[in-house]
């Protein structure tokens, strides 16, 4: 059987990958937000903690996805996604490899439990997933890892509220712990944390509150799913909206979790760095509260 | 929606942030076409064109004269206000070779260096900054 196993949270600020293609990720600038992932990278390395599939939560900055269509939640079932060309020419860092079956499975059953998921087979993903790769896996020829992508629409008000954001989480769970193959599965949130680039507010970073919201994502508390938008916006500026995808992650990771490790770093370029590891304590999701969900026949069909 | 009865209050409140323009359906309606045009820099060919003749270029997309100037004149808060959002406008400044602190900073009536130094500071401090009727 599939398991989720921990849950990653990180930053994905562009400059990041800057920084790590151009070898800068060491200076006196970038070493203190690169140093916080030298914990990770150690231990993701290790064979009992080393993840066969990453569902990787993100969202796409109008590289993918322009006006045309704005899809609420999208997951990525292709064999693989190269890095998009974001205006300066694409980042030279390896394609990332889907996995199908597995995408699949978890789309057919999140469809069944009342997520009506956008399904993508061909994209091109931008910084919003590739530096998070990054951060973790530092340069290899080949990203050591299968990747699910999850992209979230918070760019075009509204996005999902952070209590869907949850209840898919929890979805997502559900379908990972249904898939029959023995894989090793984490789930990352990405984005955040406080920051807003637009208009004479930006430049704005709350390390309060950043840290309380790190500090909710421990335990069994479950009161971020409560947090609605306007709260996002005025306590950690317009682009914080982003820090709802981490509760997808939440969410998958079920009733508890420890933290493993924590970083908060302030600034990289205009934004509050934040990153945490997860353990799932009890690990249990609710059962599908939908027929279809219920259905024995219809779960294995899927 | 939490802590909202209906969406027209959910949308209200977004008119009461300092300095803030919520990316809201209103917004993307507006600025649809100018948004498209900037995500058209994308490309390099579309690069070239823009580049070589900049007003020749836009005139060729469906937007306002008003967000034309605009966009000529690198008016952020402005393109805010006629509907851009700031992943597509990037686009515009990518372009122009500045960067996300270069170029948020011209929004904010401060210096790059000075927009800067707040930043290493520790960033902008939500104090006041939250609301426009509660002034807190």
């Amino acid at each position: 059987m599939a398991r989720i196993t921990a849950g990653v949270a990180s930053s994905h600020v562009p400059l990041l990958g800057v920084a790590s293609d151009q070898g800068k990720d060491r200076d006196d600038y970038f070493g203190p937000i690169f140093a916080g992932y030298d914990w990770t990278r150690e231990w993701i390395a290790k064979p009992e903690n080393k993840p066969d599939v990453v569902i990787l939560v993100y969202n796409d900055h109008a590289s993918a996805f322009d006006m045309s269509i704005i899809p609420t939640f999208a997951i990525g079932c292709g064999e693989r996604y190269a890095p998009a060309d974001e205006g300066w020419g694409p980042r030279k860092v390896p394609d990332v490899e889907g996995h199908p079956d597995l995408a699949w499975h978890i789309a057919q059953s999140l469809i069944l439990d009342e997520f009506d998921m956008t399904i993508i087979n061909e994209m091109d993903v931008d910084h919003g997933l590739t530096v998070p790769l990054t951060m973790m896996y530092d340069k290899p020829d080949a990203w050591p890892v299968k990747v699910i992508p999850l992209a979230v629409n918070v760019v075009t008000y509204p996005p999902p509220s952070g209590n869907r954001c949850w209840a898919l989480g929890e979805a997502i769970a559900r379908a990972v712990n249904s898939f029959g193959e023995d894989l090793n599965v984490q789930i990352w949130g990405t984005g955040g944390m406080s920051h807003q680039l637009q208009g004479q507010r930006a430049g704005l970073i709350n390390a309060e509150w950043d840290n309380m919201f790190l500090d909710k994502l421990i335990g069994d508390t479950q009161d971020l799913r409560h947090v609605p938008h306007i709260e996002y916006l005025r306590e950690t500026g317009s682009e914080g909206i982003e820090m709802v995808m981490w509760l997808i992650m939440r969410g998958a990771l079920g009733k508890s979790t420890k933290c493993l490790h924590r970083h908060y770093h302030v600034p990289c370029s205009n934004t509050a760095i934040g990153h945490i590891v997860l353990e799932p304590v009890d690990g249990s999701v609710p059962p599908s509260p939908t027929l279809e969900g219920n259905n024995e026949a219809a779960q294995a069909a899927i | 929606m939490a802590g909202h009865s209906d969406i027209h209050e959910y949308l209200a409140d977004f008119e009461d942030i300092p300095g803030t323009r919520v990316y809201t359906a209103a917004r993307a309606r507006k600025g649809y076409h100018l948004n498209q045009f900037a995500m058209s820099l994308m490309k390099p060919e579309n690069r070239q064109r823009w580049l070589a003749d900049e007003r020749a270029y836009i005139n060729e997309w469906p937007m306002t004269q008003e967000q034309r100037e605009a966009v000529l004149a690198r008016d952020y808060n402005r393109l805010l206000d006629l509907g851009g959002n700031i992943y597509f406008l990037a686009k515009v400044f990518s372009t122009d070779g500045l960067s996300f602190v270069q170029a948020v900073s011209t929004m904010t009536g401060m210096s790059v260096e000075d927009y800067q130094a707040m930043m290493v500071a520790g960033g902008r401090s939500p104090e006041g900054q939250r609301s426009i009727k509660g002034d807190s």
